[in-house]
């Protein structure tokens, strides 16, 4: 009885589609031609995503399913891979921001079943956008590359996907390399999922190998999606992107309930109320069906001027019959990395301003808010997720919003302890209180994960150590590959930590990092001074232990990248008032050019043009002349 | 001699080459009505690979096309060991009556590494011999800052210069320009050069020496005994109006700058066709010529500040006062009413201070 009435409310959704596809082909006659309904019954649908390290193929596969499926041809992909479309993206083969995209595939079983493909970012700055997606699927498919074997990045995102109980469905990738390692990959995959053999999908992307088969998993595998279309509202924001015209776009997937165009819906985090103005689902366009129902992945756009109002993990609800409360696992997003954003000519103070309020639009996890230095003038603190997210934002206000930047050295975010009692939270070295003042100082510490090669284990030691790492334990994958834990300060790995794990493992370690805690440190602020004035943003925080052999780097470093005055300048160190190091910049001897005459004259007015910006560009601390790249000199120390 | 090295097709290319030249010389007619022209200059290349009739031929065809001033500045560039006795009498009847001589050392060994064909002796010859053919107004080229070049060395080159009593003295300190072997060497690392405190050192003891001989420093490489500053050099200083004919030659006319084709061949079939040889062109903005007028200034050890003020209503800022008063505090320069005059100190530093004015000023 309850399957009959469940079934017929399926046939009217399902004609209820059919209007609706035809209503819209009626009106943009170009889509005709196009998907001919849309199936909403929730047993051939399969929500799932795919996990994979960077490089290992995730995209190439992701793309042959695409072409597969007839989502899109051969012939459209004019990008080798559709899903990163941001150029910033496929510069770097990371996949920034999260889309979604749906497939219709005739399995063997005839049947025409309804793929949602959730897009995961690849990266550690981004962990909590992962899990959220993850949240919205039931299955994922784990991809390995056949000569790399598992990374760090793939575990942590395996287990964030096994702790959200989806369904694995293990490929290994790229097995035409002459380099690939089959059985030794499908090993640790078997030791790390438990799964049987024949349950491990072999496959090559880019020779169009085992995708069939990939697309047959992933209809057998996976269960289809549960929930009941006629329970109050409880739909999950895995993503949202920020639209020009329409402001903020949300993707989502819907458990419980259905939502339809012109409904009342409430955002449970922000417990904000907007009309759900178009709701759709996710082909390669946003593709209008006026409602999503329990099990589908979709769009929403709520007349939100911005994504602040709809962030990610947030549950939606109708404001009407709301449920009783949002789906678990809701977090504020944190900044963990803090840099001042200072425009090179003081003057773009106001069109910097906007442009962060743009980028902030469509980015819910940056922050940023004004802040003045006596070195560089008015600019902003901006808090990033991480390195990475920081350099994303560097790289969009300057190529997307022609912003000429100058960022200062990133740092954490300090507890400072006071004497008294009193806690204040600094994420500027410049705002440190004096010494006198301070009880103690509390630095993050993170876990970290680093699975290396057990031939670099040694180095990877040794660079944690250096790094103050505290070591945790060491377990093996399989023989190969250690699987190294510690417990480290994050502001040890903001720098060039990454690097160097990269450095010294000939490239095969890789890190994953969760944030602990906050721990009492031995933290000094280091004070750069020239000429006796010292230059507040050249300030940093850092462990005592270090900080003679940090002063003395830093000292010679800026030596290399001032350059000569018309007068001596003295660099000093300093930790309070004692001074720790010192060094030199002697005076410009000589500037001139011997000639110039009448075909000179041209290039060399032309190259006095360019020295005068440069002149303009240059940050002055009393009449000391300090060019951009001094500011980040504490990021390439080791050179 | 230097001239036999090149073959029968070199000499046809001299032919098409000054056919275009006499041609180009009648495509500027107009120009040359315009304004009396003061000085012809005979530079870049090795113009004494022309024999003196064919000088007298370009000589004659500008006096007769162009109007002239009586007493003309005709500069001819010669390097030693590519000119004897005949030649520069020719020249010197042609009416050429100033040579510019690139002798650019008295060592041996650095003329080798300059790839001269021409000994310290025979540059010294050339020297006397342009005087026993009548030369009264001579220049001598000199370069220093050469890679393992002691002070000493170039302090024997410069008394040697000096001991011909020339009229003018040129003295550049060492060049490296884009894609020439130097270059090369020094980016491979085989040569490496003198360090700016020796080639600073090497400037000082330039400026101190021919001011003790009498001869004024009016520009960054440039010395002269009172009445022989180069005048068609000042003109290309002080933007007066110039024509350059030949290859790549830069011209500049009330505030427009072309230049021409750089290949020989291009240039002759461009005239044969009766067109303009140009490449490019600029016309200056205010701003440009703003930044020129500063620098050339400065290059020549002045900066006239009411004419500035006059001539770019340029505004006495805060920033641009304190930046002469932090040159006179320097002693960089010296104010002389309202102009403020380089000191040595100030020559050695004189790029970065048009850096400075220019940027305090726009």
């Amino acid at each position: 009885m309850e399957y009959n009435s469940h079934n017929a409310q399926y046939q009217l959704i399902f004609l209820a589609n059919t209007l609706i596809f035809w209503y819209i082909c009626n009106e943009n006659p170009a889509c005709f031609g196009g998907i001919a309904f849309i199936d909403t019954q929730m047993e051939h649908i399969r929500n799932f995503c795919i996990i994979a390290h960077i490089d290992h193929g995730k995209s190439t596969i992701a793309d042959r399913l695409l072409e597969r499926t007839g989502t899109i041809t051969e012939r459209e992909m004019k990008f080798n891979q559709v899903l990163d479309d941001m150029e910033l993206e496929q510069e770097r083969g990371i996949t920034i921001k999260l889309h979604a995209i749906q497939m219709k595939y005739k399995a063997k079983d005839s049947k025409t079943y309804t793929l949602n493909l959730i897009d995961t970012p690849g990266h550690v700055d981004f962990s909590y956008e992962v899990s959220r997606s993850l949240e919205a699927c039931e299955g994922a498919i784990l991809v390995v590359d056949a000569s790399q074997g598992v990374e760090a990045q793939t575990i942590s995102n395996l287990y964030l996907a096994i702790d959200a109980g989806l369904e694995i469905i293990p490929v290994i990738n790229k097995i035409d390399l002459p380099s690939a390692m089959v059985d030794s990959v499908k090993h640790q995959i078997m030791d790390l999922i438990g799964c049987k053999e024949d349950e491990i999908i072999l496959s090559s992307a880019k020779m169009k190998i085992g995708i069939d088969e990939i697309l047959e998993a992933v209809v057998n595998r996976i269960k289809p999606p549960s929930g009941d279309p006629n329970a109050p509202l409880q739909a999950l924001i895995f993503d949202s992107i920020f639209d020009g015209y329409r402001g903020s776009v949300v993707y989502i997937r819907v458990f419980q309930g259905t939502l339809k165009e012109k409904d009342r819906v409430k955002f449970f985090a922000t417990d904000k109320i907007f009309d759900a103005e178009e709701v759709g689902i996710l082909e390669m366009q946003r593709f209008r069906t006026k409602e999503l129902s329990a099990g589908d992945v979709g769009y929403l756009i709520p007349g939100a001027r911005d994504v602040h109002d709809t962030k990610v993990g947030d549950t939606i609800t109708n404001a009407d019959n709301p449920a009783s409360g949002p789906l678990p696992g809701y977090k504020e997003a944190k900044p963990m990395v803090f840099a001042g954003l200072y425009p090179v000519v003081p003057d773009n103070f106001a069109e910097l301003r906007d442009s962060l309020e743009k980028l902030r639009m469509n980015d819910a996890s940056l922050i940023f808010e004004p802040e003045s230095s006596v070195a560089l003038g008015f600019g902003f603190r901006a808090g990033f997720l991480g390195l990475l997210h920081m350099e994303i934002i560097q790289e969009r206000l300057e190529r997307e919003y022609k912003q000429e930047l100058i960022t200062t050295v990133p740092n954490v975010e300090y507890r400072i302890v006071k004497i008294g009692g009193d806690v204040v939270l600094v994420d500027n070295p410049a705002m440190m209180p004096a010494e006198g003042d301070i009880e103690h100082v509390e630095e993050p510490f993170i876990s970290a994960q680093i699975i290396v090669p057990t031939e670099y284990i040694g180095n990877i030691m040794k660079l944690c150590t250096d790094r103050r790492g505290v070591y945790k334990n060491t377990t093996y994958i399989d023989p190969t590959r250690a699987d190294l834990r510690y417990e480290l300060p994050l502001s040890e790995i903001i720098f060039d930590f990454y690097d160097k794990l990269k450095s010294t493992s000939r490239g095969y370690a890789s890190l994953d990092y969760d944030f602990l805690e906050y721990r009492k440190s031995d933290l000094v602020k280091l004070d750069i001074l020239l000429n006796g004035e010292s230059v507040d943003a050249l300030s940093s925080i850092v462990h005592e232990e270090k900080s003679y052999e940090w002063g003395k780097k830093l000292c010679a470093k800026l030596r290399k990248l001032i350059p000569r005055q018309m007068f001596e300048v003295v660099i000093q160190a300093a930790i309070g008032s004692k001074v720790i190091s010192r060094d030199t910049i002697s005076a410009m001897r000589k500037n001139v050019i011997a000639k110039c005459y009448g075909g000179d004259i041209s290039r060399k007015r032309k190259l006095l043009e360019k020295q005068k910006e440069g002149k303009k560009r240059m940050k002055q601390v009393g009449r000391v002349e300090i060019p951009q790249e001094a500011f980040l000199a504490v990021l390439s120390m080791e050179e | 001699m230097y001239c036999d090295f090149y073959s029968i097709e070199n000499h046809e290319t001299i032919d098409k080459f000054l056919n275009a030249l006499h041609q180009e010389i009648n495509l500027y007619k107009h120009y040359g009505e315009m304004e009396k022209y003061q000085t012809i200059y005979f530079g870049g290349g090795t113009p004494s690979l022309l024999m003196p009739e064919q000088i007298g031929e370009i000589i004659n065809h500008l006096k007769q096309s162009y109007s002239s001033e009586p007493d003309t500045e005709i500069t001819m560039e010669v390097n030693p060991g590519t000119v004897d006795r005949e030649k520069l009498e020719g020249y010197r009847s042609a009416g050429v009556n100033r040579l510019s001589i690139g002798v650019q050392s008295f060592d041996d060994k650095e003329l080798n590494f300059l790839t001269r064909i021409h000994s310290s002796d025979e540059a010294a010859r050339s020297i006397m011999l342009a005087r026993e053919c009548g030369f009264e107004n001579l220049s001598i080229d000199l370069i220093y800052a050469l890679p393992d070049q002691e002070l000493s060395s170039w302090k024997k080159t410069l008394n040697k210069a000096i001991s011909f009593k020339p009229e003018h003295i040129s003295a550049y300190s060492l060049i490296v320009e884009e894609n020439t072997p130097l270059a090369e060497s020094v980016s491979t690392g085989k040569i490496s050069l003198l360090s700016i405190e020796d080639d600073a050192a090497m400037y000082e003891l330039t400026m101190e020496m021919m001011l003790e001989n009498g001869y004024e420093h009016y520009e960054v490489s440039n010395y002269a005994r009172p009445g022989y500053h180069s005048r068609h050099n000042t003109n290309y200083w002080n933007h007066s109006n110039y024509l350059g004919l030949g290859p790549s030659a830069h011209s500049y006319w009330a505030g427009r700058r072309w230049w021409n084709i750089r290949d020989i061949e291009e240039y002759c079939r461009r005239i044969t066709r009766g067109e303009l040889p140009i490449d490019g062109e600029e016309i200056l903005t205010n701003n440009q010529l703003l930044d020129e007028t500063v620098m050339l200034g400065l290059r020549t050890g002045v900066l006239d500040i009411s004419y500035l003020k006059k001539r770019f209503n340029i505004k006495f800022t805060d920033e641009l006062q304190s930046i002469i008063k932090q040159s006179l505090s320097d002693k960089l320069a010296r104010i002389e009413g309202d102009i403020l005059r380089l000191t040595n100190k100030g020559f050695l530093v004189c790029d970065e201070l048009s850096q400075r004015i220019l940027s305090a000023i726009q």
